[in-house]
């Protein structure tokens, strides 16, 4: 449409020219007077059905209920928060769809991407529109690159990173240790893999083995075996939610194995641990934000969202929280800084911020040099209190 | 009322619009198809491109399952072998688009000869399993090759033509649409010649086809042949749509997903395959819109409507199935009876 357009206007004569120059020139005030007012837009392609859709209706409501708390208290600068969210079934062909549809309608400035392939898939797009910073549900290593994706963030350290903040514990734990990796043959459990191996030896640790599954096995009685002959004190499992986590601590405790067993993000909610069961007791894992019900230490921001929501919150909708509570600062920032709500713009105040509170989310103030916010803390889980509760302090890995 | 279509030759007879009506109709649709682009948004712009990649795709698999009888739940390992075909070419050697696409049709149907060995001795759902096997060797070998990238798949640089990038839906929109036609195009003629007969007594009956004198081993590799092909010059389409080519992009309910559009549309019908890949593509669209109409439709609504949407596009299909098995081809055949017989009854 835009070369249609351009050939059109370069045909034309030069009174038209004029014409529409002045036409131009009259509106322009009346548009920018419009800018200073109108919505600030988040658009979301948000899985509420489909195999994500456990964490897509809790981040969408993360999202929601922030926007809401930054409209009551007045928006941004006089400027209201609007959040158009799209379901996707998690299917990247529907996201996309759904960011052209929200694109279509709204000027949106901020835009939540619901998986990598989204956000590598729409990443040329974001580029050539200019005008929106994007984060989402992907913790990719390749995404925490920001001269390959400049106009996105990942809310929370990427998965190499969250594998790293393990890999430091145990260090500090068990000098020397014996760490096995369990992962999917997807390109979500790989991800971390290789440079989680060197960072293993680097920290003093060995890794006698790493397991990959077939996505969703079920059988998993070889691996186990496999497991069990490595004999490692950690066992760290990426690229699942839940299956098969349960069937090779089930089976590595009945053939007496001591391992210590770990996970990640995804796999951390407390609703998704507690499935472990007895089995899962003493689970550990890596988690970038405080837990719902953790009262351990002062946090503002928990408190508002208990008193907004008093049943347990999901740590998905955490993420969706944060996120726009980043989205905010950075648009906040943006408009202090008397620049329009750009792309480049938006980023650059994003990463602006050192030592950020985010009122108790995240326990440690945050800094956004690059694309990732490198800091966790490792959680256990206490099946008699039912709760995750803190095995660590707060552990960055910033470079 | 349309009297009658008087017909003095045999190629009259056989042409594929064979009245003045048909071609006015079908004119009116090329101008819209001509005249879309400059009326529609970037969202409907966008459909319109997934829809053709899906009605290119479809309308290889009704050529093997509609006409030959053959179950394949193979399509979307084939795109996927055209897809990832055109990102290397493109990645690597940068060679032309077009050349691009082709080679991602032959690559996807030489291996759609392969997997049609096992249709000499297996049909229906057997055929259907081994298939499958196809998008599973496909899945590794798209993993773990090193000229593939790995899980983390291959970014694809834009077409271009005289120096300007197909990077847009309103661009590329030139580039698929087209290629779409000319493959529908192919594909309704195929039915007019002796291979395409050939298809058909296949289905309706193989052993008494090869009495016929039609080759079976031939004729079946030759339909899953020309089947991947389409779906290789599709899958070459979207990598150049989504610029993204990964392992995970060609699962197999995308598979199940072209299956249901031809079962949907009409089984061994070309109308079928675009009323099946349109109805498959734009009704979870159409819904969204229908369900935002529904009052307070606030977020915590959208979380509650979404599922109810996919329940009410899966009774959808069971419907259709039910009230009409020979799709949506068939409703459209009847509609235009309906008006050809006007103001009579059929």
């Amino acid at each position: 449409m835009q070369s249609f357009q351009l050939s059109k206007t370069v045909s034309i004569g030069r009174r038209s020219l004029m014409i529409a120059a002045a036409a131009v020139g009259m509106t322009l005030p009346a548009a920018v007077h419009a800018q200073a007012g109108e919505d600030i837009v988040i658009g979301g392609s948000i899985p509420m059905t489909g195999v994500f859709a456990f964490a897509g209706v809790g981040i969408n409501a993360g999202i929601a209920d922030y926007v809401k708390i930054v409209n009551d208290a007045g928006g941004i600068k006089g400027r209201k928060l609007r959040y158009v969210p799209e379901d996707t079934a998690y299917k990247v062909d529907v996201s996309v769809a759904a960011y052209k549809k929200i694109t279509s309608q709204n000027k949106v400035n901020l835009y939540y991407g619901d998986s990598t392939g989204f956000a590598k898939t729409i990443n040329p797009e974001l580029e050539r529109n200019g005008q929106i910073l994007m984060a989402g549900a992907s913790f990719a290593t390749e995404l925490n690159d920001p001269k390959k994706y400049p106009h996105q963030f990942l809310v929370g350290p990427d998965y190499s990173e969250q594998v790293g903040i393990l890999l430091r514990h145990i260090a500090k734990e068990k000098p020397g240790a014996k760490v096995a990796f369990v992962y999917s043959d997807t390109e979500f459990g790989r991800d971390p893999i290789e440079t989680s191996e060197a960072a293993a030896k680097k920290l003093g640790l060995s890794v006698p083995i790493k397991i990959m599954t077939p996505p969703g096995s079920v059988d998993v009685s070889t691996e186990v075996i496999k497991l069990r002959r490595a004999a490692p004190d950690y066992t760290i499992f990426h690229g699942y939610i839940l299956a098969p986590i349960p069937e090779f601590i089930q089976q590595g405790k009945q053939m007496g194995m001591t391992s210590k067993w770990m996970g990640t993000f995804w796999t951390m909610d407390s609703s998704t641990v507690m499935k472990l069961g007895e089995a899962g007791d003493g689970f550990m894992g890596v988690m970038p934000f405080r837990y719902y019900y953790d009262t351990s230490a002062k946090a503002p921001m928990l408190d508002k969202i208990r008193a907004m929501r008093p049943e347990y919150q999901s740590t998905a909708y955490t993420q969706g929280f944060l996120t726009a509570m980043l989205f905010t600062e950075a648009a906040k920032r943006t408009l202090d800084a008397g620049k329009p709500l750009t792309g480049d713009n938006l980023k650059a105040a994003l990463n602006s911020i050192k030592d950020f509170d985010t009122g108790g989310i995240i326990g440690t103030p945050i800094s956004m040099p690059g694309n990732s916010i490198p800091v966790g803390r490792v959680y256990r889980a206490d099946m008699k209190a039912q709760r995750m509760v803190p095995a660590s302090d707060w552990i960055s890995v910033g470079k | 009322m349309r009297i009658g279509t008087l017909k003095e030759s045999y190629v009259a007879d056989a042409a594929l619009f064979d009245s003045a009506t048909q071609k006015l109709w079908l004119g009116a649709g090329a101008a819209l198809l001509v005249l879309f682009p400059f009326m529609a948004s970037d969202y409907w712009l966008y459909l319109a491109c997934l829809v053709a990649i899906n009605v290119a795709s479809a309308a290889g698999l009704n050529i093997l399952t509609g006409y030959t009888g053959l179950v394949s739940l193979g399509q979307a390992a084939f795109m996927g072998l055209g897809a990832y075909t055109v990102a290397i070419l493109q990645t690597r050697w940068g060679t032309p688009f077009l050349l691009n696409i082709l080679a991602g049709g032959v690559v996807a149907m030489l291996g759609g000869l392969v997997v049609g060995i096992p249709s000499l001795r297996v049909k229906g759902l057997y055929l259907a399993i081994a298939t499958i096997a196809a998008s599973f060797i496909a899945h590794f070998l798209f993993a773990n090759l090193s000229i593939t990238g790995g899980t983390g798949g291959l970014a694809v640089p834009p077409a271009s033509v005289m120096g300007v990038a197909l990077d847009t839906s309103f661009r590329i929109y030139w580039l698929i649409v087209p290629v779409t036609l000319v493959l529908l195009l192919g594909a309704a003629n195929l039915f007019r010649t002796r291979i395409g007969r050939a298809f058909i007594a296949i289905r309706d009956r193989d052993i008494s086809a090869e009495v016929l004198g039609i080759p079976l081993l031939r004729y079946k590799l030759l339909s899953f042949g020309l089947s991947s092909f389409y779906a290789g010059i599709a899958g070459g389409l979207w990598a150049y749509f989504f610029r993204v080519v990964t392992p995970e992009s060609f699962p197999l309910q995308m598979s199940i997903f072209f299956l249901a559009a031809i079962i949907v549309g009409g089984m061994g019908t070309i109308l079928g395959s675009i009323l099946g890949a349109v109805f498959m593509t734009m009704v979870p669209e159409l819904l969204k819109f229908v369900f935002d109409l529904l009052p307070s439709t606030g977020h915590d609504m959208k979380v509650f409507l979404s599922p109810v949407r996919t329940v009410v596009f899966g009774l959808l299909i069971v419907g259709f199935l039910i009230f009409e098995p020979h799709g949506l081809a068939e409703v459209w055949r009847r509609i235009r009876r309906f008006f050809h017989l006007w103001p009579f009854r059929n």
